[in-house]
C-alpha cells in the first residue's frame, strides 16, 4: 500500500485508542474526575494538520467508545460466566462506577444499539457544524464548501466504515485501517490551489473553532449507559445523556421496542433494598435521578406500563369528586372530564384534590404504626394533632414536598408489619438506605393509596403533570396514526423514488443495461424504504425527519470523494496528494471481504440517488460539482459504483442496528436483501484476539439474531 | 302646550301640576311646579324644567327620578301617561352620575363618579374603566358596614385620612385605552391623578400591625357570612338601592374566578387582587396553616420591599429585562476584559470560593462535644473542612455536598449567635451539621452560598450578591427592636404585620423573622409582579379559597346551616363544626328557581336531586345572584375580542324584575 496507511498503522492501535478512551471517559465519568478532557490537544500549526487533528480526535472519540465496547466483550470472552452471573444482578450500571464493568454487563444486541446511538450523536454534531459553516461562510461558498463538505463526508465515512474496515482488517491482515481515513481524508480537499491561502486559512480556522466548540459542548455532556429492564425479563441498554428527561428516554425506548407507545408506558425505578418503587415523571431528568443511586446499588430501572401514571387524567372524577357525595357515579362523560381537568389544571393555580383521612404512620425507628388524621394541601401534608380540630390553623405540618419523592412501598406487611400492603413512602431523593428521615405511610385500601399518591404528585408537580400527559397522548396518537399510515406509505415513496432514479439515470448513466437498471430500481426501492420503515417504527414524523436525513446523508456522503478520486484519475488537474489519500481510502473497501456476487450485480451505481438527493438538504454537493464534479458527470466507470456502494452499504447496517428492522410492513425478502449486502457473511472467521474483530463479531451475532 | 286657562283662572284642558325638585337650586328651594298634561313626553318635561331654572349649565347628564316608585324616567320619548305618572308623583331632576366614595380592595378610599341610573353591573364596569381594571364583571359593590359596627374599633381607620379623587377624570371616548407614559392616559393629567395611579398599582407599604389588629376579623362562619349580606344587586341601579351621593361603598372582587390575569395589562387588577388576597389572609377570612402563613409573609415582605422602589409606570416585563441586561453587560465586560481566550475561559469558569475558620458542630447521639474550630472551604456546592489551614491540601475531615440539602438559619442577634444548620442528604439519610459564623457579614456570605448550593448553584451565580444583601437586610430587621417607633420605612418595620394576629400572638418577633427569612429564600428572586401573582396563586390553592358563606336553612331542616358558594360548586357545611356535609357541582346542575314569595331557592341537579333552602343571613336575591354569576362567568370564552353577554348576566342573576 502506501506510506500514509502504513505510517499510522500502529499508532492508532496504541496511542490513539488510549487517548480516545480518556475522551470518552471524561464525559461519561465526569462525576468522578471533573477534568473536561475532550478538546485537549490542538496545537498543530498547519491547517491541514489541524483539521487532521480534529478529525483524528473525533475519530478517536468514536474509537474510544468502541474500544470500551470491545473491551467489555473481551472481558466477556476471557472470563465468561463469572462476571456475567454477578452482573445479572446489576441492573443498572452507571458510568462513573466502572464503565468497563458496566459494559461487560451489556448484551450483544445492546452494543448495536449503543453504536447506533453513538453514530447518531456524532453525526448530529457534525451536521450542525457543517451547517453552521455553511451559513456563516456563505460568501466564500464556492471554494470553501468543498473542503468542508469533504470534511463532513470524511467524518461520515469513517464512521460508516468502522465496522467494515475492521472486517477488512482481519480478513486481509491489514494494519488497522481506521486511522487511515482519519489521516487521509483531510487530504482530499481538492481546491487548495484555486483559493488564496489566506482565505483558506481563515476558513479553516473558523471551521476548526466551530468544530472545537461543538465538541467542547459535546464533551461536557455527561452520558450514562443505562440498562433498562423490559417486562419480558430482557434488558436493553441505552445511552442517556444528561440533558435527557424521562420522556426522551421513553421515546428512545419506543423506537427500540415495538410497543404501542401508549401513555401508560413509564420508566419505573425499584429499590430492592427499601422495597420501594415509583415511576419517573416524564419531565424528570434521568441522569439526575440515577446519580443519586449509590455505586453498589441494586436499584433498577424498568420499562413497563403503569395505569396509575396518568389515571387522574383519564378519570379525574375518581380523584377530584370521589369524596363528595355518594350519588355521583364513577362514570363521567368525556366532556365533563375535560371540563373538570380544565378547571383543575388550567386555572391560575392548579387545584389539588381535597384529600383527608386517617392513615397509618410508621413511627420513627419503631415497627409500630400509628393512626393519624392527615390532610393534603397544596403546601404539604398536614395532620391533626391530638385534641385539635381540623381547621387550618390547628393543623401541624407533617411534610412539605420540596426535595421529596413519593414511592410505593411493596410488601410492607411483611417487611415492616404494616397494617396493609397499601403503603407509600416519602423520602429525599438522595437517601438510599433505611433512615429515620424516610416517612412510611399506610392506607386502608388500594383506592385511598392511589388518591394519596396522585394527590401528592399533583401538589408537588402541578401543571407539569398535565403537560406531560398531553405530550404523552400526542406521542401515542402519533404512533397509532403512523401504524395506520405505515402500510400505505412505503409504496408511495418507493414509487416516487423510482421515478426519481429513472430520471437521474437518464442523465447520468446511459450505459447501464436495462437489467441492471431494473436491479437498481429494486435496490433503490429497498433502500428508500428503509428510512420509511425507520419512520414507521419511530412514528414521530417531525422528529424522525431530521434523523432520516442524517441517515440518508450519511449514506450519501461517502461516495463523492471516491468518485472524485476515480474521476481524478482521468483528469491530470488534481493534485496527487488527494488522489493518493482517497486511493488509499478506496483501496480499503476493495480489500473488504468480497461482496456477495449477486450483490455486486445488484448494486446499481448509486450516483443517481446521490445527485438527486443532496440539493434538498445538503448544500455542499453543488459547489463540489462546479469544481471537480464536472469530470464526474460522465458515466462513472464501473468500479467506483461498486466501491461506493460498498462504502455506502455498511452504513445502512450500522444504522439499522439501532431500531431493529421492522418486519411488519415490509416484505421480508426485501428487508433481507440489504442486510446480506451490508454484511459480508465472511466476516465470521476471526481467531485474532483483536478488539475490532470482537466488535465485529458482536455485530454479526446481532445480525444473525435479527435475520 | 298645556295650561290653557279660562278668564277665571281655571284650567280648561286636562293639565295638572307636576312638581319637580332640582338640587341645583339649593336644598331649601321649593320644588318647581310645571303644568303638564298626560301626553307630554319626558323630554318635553325636561325641556320645561331647564327653561324654568334659568341656570346656564350642562344639563345633559340630568334625568328625572320618580321617588315613590324608585324609578328613573330615562325613556325621553315616553309620555307621562305611559309611565303612569300622576300629580302626586314627586320627581327629582338630578344628575345620573354622582360621586361615591369607594373603598378599594387595598383598603384605600377613592372618590369617583358612578352611574346612579344604570344597573350596578354597568356602574361597576364604568368605575373599573376609570380605574383601568379589566374584567369588571368579577367585581361588585358592597355597602359599607353600618356606623355602629364602625364604632367598635377606635383610632383611625386605615386609608381614610387621605382620599384620592378621581371624580374629575374624563375618560377618552374610545374603548381602547392608550397607555401614556406607562399608565392609562387619563391618569397622566395631573400629579394628583398620577399619585392615584401609583396608589392603585403599587401596594401600600405603610402597613403596621395596628392596622391589622384594628380591622374586624370574622371569627367563625357566621361572621364570614355577614359580609355577603351587603352586596348590592347588580341588576338594579345604585339610586334604586338607596345609595346616596358621596356614600361610602366597597369595591371588591366578588366572584373568585379570575379570568386571564395578564401582567402586561393588569397592573391595577393584579395589585388590587393581591391586596384583597392579602387582607383575606391577614384577617383570616381565608384560613391558612402556619407554613402557608410564612410563605405569605415572605411574599408580602418581598413585595413591600420592591414596592418601595417601584415605579408604577414600569411595566412588568422590564424588570426581568434589566436583570438580563446587566447580566449581559457583565458578561461583556468579562469577555472584553480577558486578554486571551484562555484567560477568558478561566474567568468564566472560576467559581468564587469561601475559606475561613468556622466553628463546626455535628450533633450526635451520646456526645456532648460542642463546636470545634475548623478550616472550612466552600467550593462550588461542596463544603470541606480541615483541622487547620495547613492541612487544607490533604484529606478533609469531612466533605459535604450541599446539593439538595436543607439550610436553616439559627440566629440570635442579641446573643451574637450566627449559626447555619445544614441537613445534608446522603444515601444513609440526612446528616446534621452546624456552622457557626463570627459576625453578620461572614454569616451572610456563607449562608447565601449554602442556599445557592442547596439549589445546585454555585457562588458564581448572579444572584449570589443579592442573596447576601437579602440576608443582611433581614438581620437588620431582626435587630430593630419591636418597641421602637414604627417608621414608614419597610426595612425598619419588623415582621409582625406580615402575619395574621393569631400568629402575631403565637410567635415572638425573633421567632417569626427567621421563619419568614427561611420562606423568603424561595421567593427572593421574584419580580414584583411575579411575587404578586405567586401570592394570588398561593391564596387560590388554599382549601378555603373562593368560598362565599351564607347562613341558610335547608328545606326540611330545623337548624341553620352554612351554604358555601364557590366558583364550581355549592357546599353544605355544618354550622357548628364546620365540616363539609355535601357538595354539589354546577356541572351537574339542571336548573334553579327562586320562589320570591317564600324567598326560597330551589335547585335541581342531575339524577333528580332537589335542594331547596331559604337564606337567613342575606337576601335570597344575593344568593341567587351569586350562583347565577358564577354560571355566567363560566360561559366566558377565551376569545378576547368578544364582549360580555350582558343580557345573559341579567337573566342569570336578576330577580323577577329583570325578567
Amino acid at each position: 500500500m502506501n506510506a500514509a496507511g502504513a505510517g499510522c498503522a500502529h499508532c492508532p492501535g496504541s496511542g490513539c485508542l488510549i487517548r480516545a478512551r480518556s475522551v470518552l471517559l471524561a464525559p461519561a465519568a465526569r462525576r468522578a474526575c471533573s477534568s473536561p478532557g475532550g478538546p485537549a490537544s490542538r496545537g498543530s500549526s498547519s491547517k491541514m494538520e489541524q483539521t487532521c487533528d480534529d478529525i483524528d480526535e473525533m475519530f478517536s472519540n468514536l474509537l474510544g467508545e468502541m474500544d470500551l465496547l470491545t473491551q467489555s466483550l473481551g472481558v466477556e470472552t476471557v472470563q465468561p460466566p463469572s462476571p456475567k452471573e454477578s452482573n445479572k444482578e446489576y441492573n443498572f450500571t452507571v458510568g462513573f462506577k466502572d464503565l468497563n464493568e458496566s459494559l461487560s454487563a451489556l448484551e450483544d444486541n445492546d452494543l448495536d444499539a449503543l453504536m447506533a446511538d453513538l453514530v447518531a450523536d456524532l453525526t448530529e454534531v457534525e451536521q450542525k457544524t457543517v451547517q453552521a459553516q455553511k451559513t456563516s461562510h456563505y460568501s466564500q461558498s464556492e471554494v470553501t464548501q468543498p473542503s468542508t463538505s469533504v470534511c463532513a463526508a470524511a467524518s461520515y465515512d469513517y464512521k460508516s466504515n468502522v465496522p467494515v474496515t475492521t472486517t477488512g482488517r482481519f480478513e486481509d491482515d491489514l494494519p488497522p485501517p481506521p486511522p487511515d481515513p482519519a489521516f487521509n481524508l483531510p487530504l482530499p480537499p481538492p481546491p487548495p490551489e484555486p483559493l488564496t491561502q489566506e482565505e483558506l486559512e481563515t476558513q479553516a480556522k473558523a471551521d476548526k473553532i466551530k468544530l472545537a466548540l461543538e465538541k467542547l459542548k459535546e464533551a461536557k455532556v455527561k452520558k450514562l449507559v443505562v440498562k433498562v429492564h423490559m417486562n419480558d425479563n430482557s434488558t436493553k441498554s441505552l445511552m442517556v445523556d444528561e440533558r435527557q428527561v424521562a420522556r426522551d428516554v421513553l421515546d428512545n425506548l419506543f423506537e427500540k421496542t415495538h410497543c404501542d407507545c401508549n401513555v401508560d408506558w413509564c420508566l419505573y425505578e425499584i429499590y430492592p433494598e427499601l422495597q420501594i418503587e415509583r415511576f419517573f415523571e416524564d419531565h424528570e431528568n434521568v441522569i439526575e435521578i440515577l446519580s443519586d443511586w449509590t455505586r453498589d446499588s441494586e436499584n433498577k430501572v424498568l420499562f413497563l406500563e403503569k395505569n396509575e401514571k396518568y389515571a387522574v387524567f383519564k378519570n379525574p372524577q375518581n380523584f377530584y369528586l370521589a369524596n363528595k357525595g355518594k350519588n355521583e357515579g364513577k362514570e363521567m362523560n368525556e366532556k365533563n372530564k375535560e371540563f373538570l381537568l380544565e378547571e383543575s389544571f388550567c386555572g391560575t393555580s392548579v387545584i389539588v384534590p381535597e384529600l383527608e383521612g386517617a392513615l397509618y404512620l410508621k413511627e420513627d425507628g419503631k415497627k409500630s404504626w400509628k393512626r393519624r388524621y392527615f390532610l393534603l394541601r397544596a403546601s404539604g401534608i398536614y395532620y391533626v394533632p391530638k385534641g385539635k380540630t381540623k381547621t387550618s390553623r390547628d393543623l401541624a405540618c407533617f411534610i412539605q414536598f420540596e426535595n421529596l419523592n413519593i414511592y410505593y412501598g411493596t410488601q410492607y406487611k411483611l417487611k415492616y408489619k404494616a397494617p396493609t400492603d397499601y403503603c407509600f413512602v416519602l423520602k429525599h431523593p438522595q437517601i438510599q438506605k433505611e433512615s429515620q428521615y424516610i416517612k412510611y405511610l399506610c392506607c386502608d385500601d388500594q383506592g385511598t393509596l392511589q388518591q394519596w399518591v396522585t394527590g401528592i404528585r399533583i401538589a408537588k408537580y402541578g401543571k407539569t403533570l398535565y403537560d406531560n400527559y398531553k405530550r404523552a397522548v400526542q406521542r401515542a396518537s402519533l404512533a397509532s396514526g403512523w401504524a395506520n399510515l405505515a402500510t400505505v406509505k412505503p409504496a408511495v415513496t418507493a414509487g416516487s423514488s423510482l421515478t426519481g432514479t429513472v430520471q437521474a439515470n437518464g442523465q447520468i448513466l446511459q450505459s447501464i443495461p436495462p437489467a441492471r437498471l431494473e436491479a437498481q430500481k429494486h435496490t433503490e426501492m429497498t433502500k428508500d424504504k428503509k428510512p420509511n420503515d425507520v419512520n414507521g417504527c419511530r412514528s414521530v414524523q417531525p422528529t424522525s425527519q431530521p434523523q432520516t436525513y442524517q441517515n440518508k446523508r450519511a449514506s450519501i456522503k461517502p461516495p463523492p470523494p471516491q468518485r472524485r478520486s476515480s474521476a481524478v484519475s482521468s483528469t491530470p488537474l488534481q493534485p496527487a496528494q488527494p488522489k493518493r489519500g482517497s486511493a488509499v481510502f478506496t483501496s480499503d473497501p476493495v480489500t473488504f471481504p468480497p461482496p456477495p456476487p449477486e450483490m455486486a450485480e445488484d448494486l446499481p451505481p448509486p450516483p443517481p440517488d446521490f445527485c438527486e438527493d443532496p440539493p434538498d438538504f445538503v448544500p455542499p454537493p453543488p459547489p463540489t460539482c462546479s469544481s471537480s464534479t464536472e469530470d464526474l458527470l460522465p458515466p462513472p466507470p464501473p468500479p467506483p459504483p461498486s466501491q461506493a456502494s460498498l462504502s455506502n452499504k455498511p452504513l445502512p447496517v450500522t444504522k439499522k442496528v439501532g431500531p431493529p428492522p421492522p418486519k411488519r410492513q415490509v416484505n421480508t425478502e426485501r428487508t433481507e436483501e440489504p442486510k446480506s449486502m451490508g454484511l459480508p457473511p465472511s466476516g465470521g472467521g476471526s481467531g485474532q484476539p483483536d478488539l475490532m474483530s470482537d466488535l465485529m463479531k458482536a455485530l454479526q451475532k446481532k445480525r444473525g439474531n435479527t435475520s | 302646550m298645556a295650561g290653557l286657562k279660562t278668564a277665571s283662572g281655571d284650567y280648561i284642558d286636562a293639565s295638572w301640576e307636576l312638581s319637580v325638585a332640582v338640587e341645583e337650586l339649593g336644598p331649601e328651594a321649593e320644588p318647581l311646579t310645571l303644568r303638564v298634561t298626560g301626553d307630554v313626553h319626558i323630554g318635553g318635561v325636561m325641556l320645561q324644567i331647564v327653561d324654568k331654572i334659568k341656570v346656564k349649565q350642562n344639563w345633559s347628564d340630568h334625568a328625572l327620578w320618580w321617588e315613590q316608585k324608585k324609578l328613573w324616567l330615562l325613556k325621553t320619548n315616553w309620555t307621562l301617561d305611559k309611565y303612569g305618572l300622576q300629580a302626586d308623583a314627586r320627581l327629582r331632576y338630578t344628575p345620573q352620575h354622582k360621586p361615591v366614595r369607594l373603598q378599594l380592595p387595598n383598603r384605600r378610599m377613592i372618590c369617583v363618579h358612578a352611574s346612579f341610573s344604570e344597573p350596578v353591573f354597568r356602574a361597576v364596569a364604568g368605575i373599573c374603566r376609570v380605574l383601568s381594571i379589566r374584567h369588571a364583571e368579577e367585581l361588585s359593590l358592597l355597602r359599607a358596614p353600618k356606623e355602629k359596627d364602625k364604632k367598635k374599633r377606635k383610632g383611625p381607620v386605615l386609608g381614610t385620612e387621605d382620599e384620592f379623587d378621581l371624580s374629575g377624570v374624563v375618560l377618552p371616548a374610545s374603548a381602547e385605552q392608550q397607555p401614556f407614559r406607562g399608565m392609562p392616559a387619563h391618569f397622566s393629567d395631573s400629579p394628583a391623578t398620577e399619585a392615584c395611579y401609583r396608589m392603585l398599582s403599587v401596594s401600600w407599604t405603610g402597613l403596621t400591625p395596628e392596622h391589622v389588629l384594628k380591622m374586624p376579623r370574622p371569627s367563625n362562619l357566621v361572621e364570614k357570612a355577614q359580609i355577603n349580606s351587603r352586596w348590592l344587586s347588580s341588576s338594579r341601579s345604585l339610586m334604586q338601592q338607596d345609595v346616596r351621593e358621596n356614600e361610602q361603598l366597597w369595591l371588591r372582587f366578588k366572584y373568585y374566578n379570575f379570568f386571564d390575569l395578564e401582567p402586561k395589562y393588569d397592573a391595577v387588577r393584579i395589585t388590587q387582587l393581591y391586596e384583597q388576597a392579602r387582607w383575606a389572609v391577614l384577617l383570616e377570612e381565608t384560613e391558612s396553616t402556619e407554613e402557608e402563613m410564612m410563605v405569605f409573609a415572605a411574599l408580602q415582605y418581598h413585595i413591600n420591599k420592591l414596592s418601595l422602589s417601584a415605579d408604577p409606570t414600569e411595566t412588568a416585563g422590564e424588570q426581568g429585562m434589566d436583570d438580563l441586561d446587566s447580566a449581559l453587560s457583565n458578561l461583556q465586560v468579562k469577555l472584553e476584559g480577558g486578554t486571551s481566550t484562555s484567560d477568558m475561559l478561566e474567568n468564566l469558569t472560576t467559581i468564587p470560593e469561601l475559606k475561613d475558620y468556622l466553628r463546626v458542630f455535628r450533633p450526635r447521639k451520646l456526645t456532648l462535644k460542642g463546636y470545634k474550630q475548623h478550616w472550612v472551604v466552600f467550593k462550588e456546592t461542596t463544603i470541606s473542612y480541615y483541622k487547620s489551614r495547613e492541612e487544607a491540601l490533604g484529606e478533609p475531615v469531612q466533605q459535604l455536598n450541599l446539593k439538595g440539602c436543607e439550610v436553616v438559619p439559627d440566629v440570635n442577634i442579641s446573643g451574637q449567635k450566627f449559626c447555619i444548620r445544614l441537613l445534608v442528604p446522603s444515601p444513609e439519610g440526612m446528616s446534621e451539621v452546624y456552622l457557626r459564623c463570627e459576625d453578620e457579614q461572614q454569616y451572610a456570605s456563607w449562608m447565601a452560598g449554602c442556599r445557592l448550593a442547596a439549589k445546585g448553584r454555585t457562588m458564581a451565580d448572579s444572584t449570589y450578591q443579592s442573596e447576601v444583601q437579602n440576608i443582611l437586610s433581614f438581620l437588620q430587621l431582626q435587630r430593630a427592636s419591636p418597641d421602637a417607633p414604627v417608621a414608614p420605612d419597610a426595612e425598619a418595620m419588623g415582621t409582625q404585620w406580615l402575619v395574621s394576629p393569631r400568629y402575631q400572638k403565637k410567635f415572638k418577633p425573633k421567632q417569626l423573622t427567621p421563619r419568614i427569612l427561611e420562606a423568603h429564600q424561595n421567593v427572593a428572586q421574584l419580580s414584583l409582579t411575579e411575587a404578586k401573582m405567586r401570592f394570588i396563586q398561593a391564596w387560590q390553592s388554599l382549601p378555603d379559597f373562593g368560598i362565599s358563606y351564607f347562613v341558610v336553612r335547608f328545606k326540611g331542616s330545623r337548624k341553620d346551616e352554612i351554604l358555601g358558594i364557590a366558583n364550581n360548586r355549592l357546599i353544605r357545611i355544618d354550622l357548628a363544626v364546620g365540616d363539609v356535609v355535601k357538595t354539589w357541582r354546577y356541572s351537574n346542575m339542571r336548573q334553579w328557581n327562586v320562589n320570591w314569595d317564600i324567598r326560597q331557592v330551589a335547585i335541581e341537579f342531575d339524577e333528580h336531586i332537589n335542594v331547596a333552602f331559604s337564606s337567613v343571613s342575606a337576601g335570597c336575591n344575593i344568593v341567587h345572584e351569586y350562583i347565577g354569576g358564577y354560571i355566567f362567568l363560566s360561559t366566558r370564552s377565551t376569545d378576547k375580542g368578544r364582549g360580555l353577554d350582558e343580557e345573559l348576566f341579567y337573566k342569570l342573576t336578576g330577580g323577577h324584575e329583570a325578567l
